[in-house]
């Protein structure tokens, strides 16, 4: 089984308002898949029906197991964190390792505790006692001593300031991914992830608009900082997206050969955040 | 497969209590320490007294007299004075339980939400099957149970308390141990809390079920259709059936609260058809009231499992 998750003419709607819009995608083993979306696109729809939190048409397998009837099965090879607020405040922190000990199979009691060494968290601190950085470090210590087939991420990094969002993400590669795994994360700062990514996921208005690994994306689209002569062969190779830079034009292409592109100037690889806006754009 | 069950249920349960420590435990807790200093105080007050209809003692006022006097009484008064002693405390503190209770299932599964921590819960695998009946159970078996253990703690204090006193005024004390058949009301006590607490079990299954429901104030969610549906009634039938049968589900659950007590003293027997707690599991309406609140759980868990979280 390669896809770990495998949806095909995934919809759903809340009343006449269509959410999803039969959406295709795979999540293979060993990727890290990232969805990216304006708000309302549907991104965290997707999620919420990949985790079994909400009903959908279509098809929808994770794991091979179908979300919307066997959340709990699912869970047991599926970790997920939303943002940090979801811990509960009450909850202290060796009677979170308790709990979680108990009633997850693929749960590393010692694993979870080593992580929690490294850290400044007191064992006998109520959730509410800690401040977010802390709260994050603990759902990710919880969840990275899960044996996690698949993680999902939701906006995981959200309301933290920049020195526990870098630590969040780096700890997560150094301790927790690997060729067996996949991670399906959503976030609004792309800058931070796009090092990470193997995969792209673009949404909008309930559809997806790219889909894509990020070797594919390197080879397809291409950015060109055009020296003023060339503005006009540029501009005729029908760039998606074009901006200036220090007075330079800078132009997005798709699809179009890099010897080509190589004679109008300066070749970079977009940011995803970049690509992001044209594809955002797109036919509007 | 089957033990696993079990752990992810203890855990559940454990996990009730841990939220819920200060209604479940340090409530009691505290509010027999605040009685038991009361009743120290009272002996240099001297206004503690145990009465019945046609016998009276006032334990600190005449001390020397006290003893003699239960000393003197036959074996079955002096059960029915220790008794009374014993008793009526558990009337008190089963009170509070279920005022605790019914706060409890109220927000059983709408502070989940509330907090969105809800999202924390579902990222484990348990199933919300498992997850509402072990609300149900804590309600119905943990909350007795706690209460119970506080109220033997309070019951033991009485008694202890009643045997120094005794030793002021001469007497050995052991009188009120003999009499006070201690076995049989620490067990009377704990089943007449949990028989209570079943006994009311459609009314938690009820709130629990508006919880799962509830947009906002879970309160409003829980009583307001109580209310609707008994006002409907009254304007189109003229009748008030609906409201009558809840107010004798929750008076009956105080007579069967209070039964250790009432018997004690009122010759005429309850006629509703329920009275101690063993005589409830005879009562049709204790079995209904079961399948009732299955049914109210069911749609508690059908809403925890397929209600949209964001």
């Amino acid at each position: 089984m390669t896809n770990l998750i495998e949806a095909r003419g995934l919809s759903k709607s809340y009343g006449s308002h269509q959410v999803l819009n039969s959406v295709d995608f795979n999540v293979e083993r060993g990727k890290i898949v990232g969805l990216v979306g304006p708000n309302g696109a549907g991104k965290t729809t997707i999620l919420k029906a990949v985790l079994g939190l909400t009903s959908y048409e279509g098809h929808l397998k994770v794991l091979g197991l179908e979300p919307d009837k066997q959340r709990h099965q699912i869970m047991q090879k599926v970790s997920f964190i939303a943002d940090v607020a979801v811990l509960p405040r009450w909850l202290k922190v060796e009677n979170a390792l308790e709990f979680v000990t108990d009633v997850h199979p693929n749960f590393n009691l010692d694993r979870a505790k080593y992580f929690l060494s490294k850290t400044n968290i007191p064992m006998n601190a109520k959730v509410k006692e800690l401040s977010k950085g802390m709260v994050a470090q603990l759902h990710l210590a919880l969840v990275m001593s899960i044996e996690a087939e698949l993680l999902v991420l939701d906006e995981p990094t959200l309301g933290l300031d920049i020195l526990y969002r870098k630590e969040f993400y780096n700890q997560l590669l150094a301790e927790f991914f690997d060729e067996g795994r996949s991670i399906l994360v959503t976030t609004h700062q792309i800058e931070e992830i796009e090092n990470l990514l193997t995969d792209l996921l673009f949404i909008r208005d309930g559809e997806i608009v790219l889909d894509a690994s990020m070797d594919e994306i390197a080879d397809k689209y291409i950015e060109v900082m055009v020296s003023k002569e060339n503005v006009e062969k540029a501009e005729a190779l029908k760039p998606v997206m074009q901006r200036e830079v220090f007075g330079r034009k800078v132009y997005l292409f798709e699809g179009v050969g890099r010897e080509e592109l190589e004679l109008l100037g300066e070749l970079h690889s977009p940011s995803v955040a970049d690509l992001f806006v044209a594809k955002m754009k797109e036919g509007k | 497969m089957n033990s696993n069950y079990g752990k992810t249920f203890q855990a559940l349960i454990k996990r009730e209590y841990w939220e819920h420590r200060g209604a479940m435990l340090i409530t009691p807790l505290s509010i027999a320490a605040f009685f038991a200093v009361l009743m120290l105080l009272g002996i240099f007050n001297n206004n503690v007294t145990f009465s019945t209809n046609d016998f009276q003692i006032n334990f600190f006022e005449h001390l020397p007299k006290m003893a003699e006097k239960f000393d003197n009484a036959n074996f079955e008064e002096q059960t029915k004075i220790v008794h009374a002693g014993l008793y009526t405390p558990m009337i008190f503190f089963g009170f509070v339980m279920l005022v605790i209770s019914f706060f409890y299932t109220l927000g059983s599964l709408y502070d989940e939400r509330k907090d969105r921590s809800i999202l924390f819960w579902k990222s484990l695998p348990i199933s919300d099957t498992s997850t509402v009946l072990s609300k149900f159970v804590a309600v119905c078996v943990l909350v007795p149970v706690l209460y119970f253990a506080v109220i033997v703690l309070f019951q033991l204090y009485i008694l202890l308390f009643a045997t120094v006193a005794a030793w002021f005024s001469g007497s050995s004390g052991i009188s009120f141990w003999a009499a006070s058949n201690l076995l049989s009301v620490i067990f009377n006590t704990l089943m007449t809390l949990i028989v209570v607490s079943l006994w009311l079990a459609p009314i938690w299954a009820w709130l629990m079920f508006a919880s799962s429901w509830a947009k906002k104030v879970a309160f409003i969610w829980g009583t307001l259709p109580i209310l609707l549906i008994s006002i409907a009634e009254g304007y189109l039938f003229r009748s008030s059936n609906f409201i009558d049968m809840v107010g004798e589900r929750i008076g009956n659950g105080f007579v069967i609260l209070s039964y250790n007590t009432k018997i004690l003293f009122d010759d005429h027997k309850f006629d509703i058809g329920t009275g101690n707690w063993y005589q409830t599991f005879g009562n049709m309406e204790f079995w209904i009231g079961l399948i009732v609140s299955a049914v109210f759980l069911a749609g508690a868990i059908y809403t925890r499992r397929h209600r949209d979280e964001s």
